[in-house]
């Protein structure tokens, strides 16, 4: 059963909260629940169906303190899965005729200003073992062959695959900074080259600009899902989902224990072919990507996976200026992304790619009719979706 | 006991072992290396964990290996990633393709050189780290041609 152009994307939401905002992560997520169902035109009493990734708290608990009168189906993701993964389950779940109208959620705790640790380059990385981070023994035998090499944070689980991509294909820092420069750009914010390559390096070939800055405040992003039939009667242009997967590779989940000819690749290597399929779509189709952007690096390596370019070529790719906004044959992330803003977890690549495809973005591509959007690269499930102009 | 420089900083005095692991910690201290590897069908799996992914047995045997690699990736740490690193840095983690046991990989650190000079396809040999009573690390430097 294929999910193509079965059910729309109809409502949005997004909502912040000041860092000294005395918001509850959980009434962050409503609030940007109620922003969804009044960008559709829809009530709190029409939706059926909860929905989404990890991360987000409990869809009964939300259901029940929104007054959701009642759930036909309630389930999150596992692991990695972030927003397209969201809306794999949001379609999947209409699709199979368990309720017509779906809530995914995504929300954050608010930091109080000054709490955040600055990156995700010191973001706790669980692979490394539950004892790495902070945690003076080992808490399982399998622990030890890992956490002593001092790789606590993601930062340092990606510089490791980035350099073996970077070495493998010959692929200068300036090519990195190409992917940063590019989208601060997006996001108005004027970073230069010679910036980028003189700011000190966290963990190599990872500065600062190479991650991305946690957010201070809260956040929440929402987005509705119906029924291709119904969401022709609502009130925005209809956003198709033209394909959703989830899944991957299993051996990516052991530290560095990959196979070696796809240790250097975002492990979304698996996930294009079928995603393309039932979106009887390809690459050359997609017209603005949202790609997953935690690490500068990632975004070469997704590229190559989604084949817009062969592998080991995304650096050259992007630096004849192909993701650019102006002159680009596929702009990448033209909100500026998490790079630029914050780690939102997907759902606002989400957010841009529905407002490309109504044609009301910040920076809007002209003639996005196809936008793709990724999901974290990291344990599996990955995600992936494509969404299209009806 | 040797000490090393660039080195992050133990995040363990204790493997923490159990019978699975324990003689690979027993080989370490005394100064051998070994790799685990599945009983019944040959494949080596790292870390040792219960089951085999090739073939799901829990027979598990650790074989010697000579002690000598390639690093296969490398990154230099150069701000401390906890607090606890603070005064460690830099320090070199890497990924250790170790001969005689394909298919696996050592998490570890390059020591005994400067941080910059290690990248991917370095030749390395083992060197040991004696953290405690019970730990010996093996860490990896620049092999001596």
């Amino acid at each position: 059963m294929s999910l193509k152009d079965q059910v729309a994307v109809v409502g949005i939401g997004l909502t912040y909260a000041a860092p000294d905002e005395a918001v509850a992560v959980g009434d962050l997520a409503i609030l940007a629940a109620e922003a969804a169902l009044d960008d559709a035109g829809l009530d709190r009493r029409d939706i059926q169906n909860l929905a989404w990734a990890t991360g987000a708290g409990d869809p009964g608990g939300m259901a029940a303190a929104m007054g959701v009168p009642e759930v036909s189906f309630s389930a999150n993701l596992t692991s990695g899965a972030s927003g397209a993964g969201s809306l794999m389950l949001a379609a999947t779940s209409i699709n199979a005729g368990f309720g017509d109208v779906c809530l995914s959620v995504i929300s954050f705790q608010p930091i109080p200003a000054g709490g955040a640790r600055t990156s995700s380059a010191y973001r706790a990385n669980f692979v490394a073992g539950p004892g790495a981070y902070g945690g003076a023994m080992a808490a399982a035998p399998e622990d030890a062959f890992t956490t002593p090499a001092g790789i606590s944070s993601q930062g340092a689980t990606q510089a490791l695959i980035a350099n073996r991509y970077l070495h493998e294909h010959k692929v200068p820092r300036e090519h990195l900074g190409e992917v940063v420069v590019n989208q601060r750009a997006n996001a108005g914010d004027s970073l230069t080259m010679a910036e980028y390559l003189s700011a000190p390096l966290i963990v190599g070939p990872l500065s600062a600009y190479d991650c991305t800055p946690d957010f201070e405040g809260g956040f929440s992003a929402a987005v509705i899902t119906t029924t291709a039939a119904r969401a022709r009667d609502l009130k925005q242009p209809v956003v198709l989902i033209g394909g959703a997967v989830t899944g991957g590779t299993p051996s990516h989940a052991t530290p560095f224990q990959m196979p070696a000819a796809s240790f250097g690749s975002s492990g979304h290597r698996d996930l294009a072919a079928p995603l393309y399929e039932m979106a009887d779509v390809g690459a050359q189709d997609v017209d603005v990507a949202l790609i997953d952007d935690d690490f500068s690096p990632m975004v070469l390596m997704q590229l190559e996976d989604y084949g817009f370019c062969d592998f080991g070529e995304a650096g050259d790719y992007v630096a004849r200026g192909n993701t650019r906004l102006e002159g680009g044959k596929v702009p990448v992330n033209p909100h500026g992304g998490n790079l630029s803003r914050a780690y939102v977890k997907g759902l606002n690549h989400v957010f841009e790619a529905v407002e490309q495809l109504r044609g009301t973005a910040r920076n809007q591509v002209a003639g996005a009719d196809v936008a793709l959007v990724t999901g974290s690269p990291a344990s599996i499930p990955l995600s992936a979706v494509i969404l299209r102009k009806a | 006991m040797t000490t090393f420089e660039h080195l992050p900083p133990p995040s363990i005095e204790d493997p923490a072992a159990d019978e699975r692991t324990q003689p690979f910690w027993d080989a370490t201290k005394e100064h051998r290396l070994v790799a685990p590897k599945c009983s019944n069908c040959g494949t080596f799996r790292m870390p040792p964990a219960r089951f085999c992914p090739n073939c799901l047995s829990m027979e598990l045997e650790y074989v010697p290996i000579p002690g000598t690699g390639t690093v296969f990736s490398s990154a230099v740490v150069h701000e401390p990633l906890t607090p606890a690193a603070e005064g460690h840095v830099p320090y070199v983690a890497a990924v250790i393709d170790a001969d005689g046991a394909p298919g696996i990989r050592f998490v570890s650190n390059v020591v005994d050189c400067a941080p910059d000079a290690v990248e991917p396809g370095m030749k390395v040999q083992v060197v040991w780290h004696d953290v405690s009573d019970t730990l010996t690390l093996p860490l990896w430097a620049p092999a001596e041609s």
